[in-house]
């Protein structure tokens, strides 16, 4: 099929819908958070499905999925969460390539697993980037304005090579969709400040997510009361999977939109490769931890 | 100084820990240096540490740390010499919501701490909390304050703050628990300019007092 523009039109947003890439890396020593897709792989299953270079942007998709109106035949793939996806009233599998022709709308409807779905159209996207990356930064929304998918939005994509030629680490696997997980940490910087009983604590049980769960970070339920009083700590760097105590002694996992710099100690950190879990819990699920 | 594994693509360089002119120069060498270091795709220099991120593929934190080692930055070296930013703020009223209370609370009058926070050239410390959000140091032991027991849920671009020993300037609109004590109009973090940031991490800053009048000038031309 040859090259011919694509614009995607949403006639609903969904929850959080937002256009996302590999993030920007370089810019953290000047407080800008590093971004990006939090469930990588998924991101780059998707791509590979159509075809896309694995650092073409994608659309995250967040518990409430949109609708949206494909003005053009295009070839599409949703990985990670998985919702019932309907292209005009006919279900669509995940983790597939699906053709949409022209005039039709694809619709997300029940989540059933997971958390964050990640959209992939093949072609070229032509969302407005900023210092590399089209993924959005909260404050500074007006640098990338194509990013943060609001009901009406438009993209426009050169929609292109349908034939699958995408590249993909094959000994890639998305994370598995479930509601109590296990995830291999290393020790903070600050482990050796916390109390063993915070600790034990820690270790010992599950952590229910509480409602304040977004890209910047999940704040647990527990409550680590034996925290020792120490000295306050003087702010720090914070990367995507440091965890948090805060004062109140609820740890927080921070992710990729999370701030660069924290004053709490950093308890944990957990594992690059268990990361991509993360992006796939929900308010209510319930995390272990085990030191790696 | 001690270095240390952090996560799985990262080290942590720790100094002494404590907020001081004398390690900031430490940082800010070991960070200039660092950049040269091919391996390293980011850091995140801050009062006393820098978090240096490397790309696993081709360094591990062994390596690294012994090339970092290896630069052997001595604190004797590190007086590197650092531009002056001149920042006008409007002290008045209207533009500073806490300079009231504050003058209070710190047995002051507004005009102390006004010519107190001008007084002196302030060290840019480290960059965090926001996009081009400047933690300056140190501020004048009188001006020392607590942060306000319940933070604004919104303050505006421009604000600048006092917290502990440090002052800082809202590059946009957030919440915050800063003593808010005056305002600039220069936008220190502009997304659509070419060089979007102020300010950075071993830049010299200077308050200058504005008027109202001079605020309104210079927001309109910068239109």
């Amino acid at each position: 099929m040859k090259q011919s523009e694509l614009t995607l039109i949403f006639l609903k947003a969904g929850m959080q819908t937002t256009v996302q890439d590999q993030g920007r890396a370089g810019l953290q020593h000047l407080g800008v958070p590093i971004g990006g897709a939090l469930d990588k792989r998924s991101a780059e299953l998707a791509n590979y499905l159509v075809g896309n270079k694995q650092q073409t942007p994608v659309l995250e998709i967040t518990m409430m999925g949109p609708e949206i109106l494909f003005d053009t035949d295009a070839l599409v793939a949703v990985t990670g969460a998985q919702f019932d996806i309907y292209i005009d009233n006919k279900i669509v599998k995940n983790e597939e390539a699906f053709h949409v022709k022209s005039g039709t709308i694809v619709r997300f409807g029940q989540l059933n697993y997971g958390c964050r779905a990640y959209m992939a159209v093949a072609g070229k996207w032509n969302a407005k980037k900023w210092k590399g990356s089209a993924s959005p930064i909260l404050q500074a929304a007006e640098a990338t304005p194509d990013s943060i998918i609001k009901k009406g939005s438009k993209l426009k994509i050169e929609s292109a090579h349908l034939n699958k030629n995408g590249t993909l680490d094959k000994n890639t696997s998305t994370p598995p969709l479930a509601n109590k997980i296990r995830l291999k940490v290393k020790p903070g910087p600050e482990f050796e400040n916390i109390s063993r009983t915070a600790i034990a604590k820690f270790f010992g049980q599950g952590h229910l997510i509480t409602q304040d769960a977004n890209r910047m970070g999940y704040r647990l339920k527990t409550e680590l009361t034996a925290l020792e009083e120490k000295k306050e700590m003087i702010s720090s760097g914070i990367i995507p999977g440091t965890v948090q105590l805060t004062s109140s002694g609820q740890p927080i996992i921070l992710l990729n939109d999370a701030q660069t710099t924290g004053g709490y100690p950093r308890i944990v950190n957990i594992t690059d490769k268990d990361l991509d879990q993360i992006a796939q819990l929900k308010p209510g699920d319930e995390i272990w931890f085990s030191l790696e | 100084m001690e270095i240390i594994p952090y996560g799985d693509n990262a080290l942590l360089i720790n100094f002494e820990q404590k907020i001081d002119s004398e390690t900031h120069q430490l940082v800010k060498s070991y960070h200039n240096a660092i950049i040269n270091i091919e391996e390293v795709v980011y850091q995140i220099p801050a009062y006393c540490s820098i978090t240096v991120v490397f790309d696993p593929e081709s360094i591990n934190f062994e390596i690294l740390k012994d090339k970092i080692k290896e630069l052997g930055i001595k604190p004797e070296q590190t007086q590197s010499k650092s531009k002056i930013i001149e920042i006008p703020v409007c002290y008045e009223t209207d533009y500073a919501p806490d300079i009231e209370s504050l003058a209070q609370d710190l047995k002051l009058s507004q005009e102390d701490i006004i010519s107190l926070h001008t007084s002196q050239t302030y060290d840019v410390y480290m960059m965090g909390f926001l996009p081009g959000f400047p933690y300056l140091g140190k501020l004048p032991k009188e001006l020392e304050c607590k942060r306000k027991s319940t933070p604004r849920k919104l303050v505006k671009s421009g604000s600048v703050g006092l917290a502990g020993i440090q002052t800082g300037i809202y590059p946009s609109e957030a919440p915050g628990g800063w003593q808010l004590i005056g305002q600039t109009p220069l936008k220190i973090f502009n997304s659509r300019k070419e060089e979007p940031f102020l300010l950075k991490m071993g830049d010299l800053v200077k308050f200058y007092t504005i008027s109202a009048t001079e605020f309104k000038k210079i927001q309109d031309e910068a239109k």
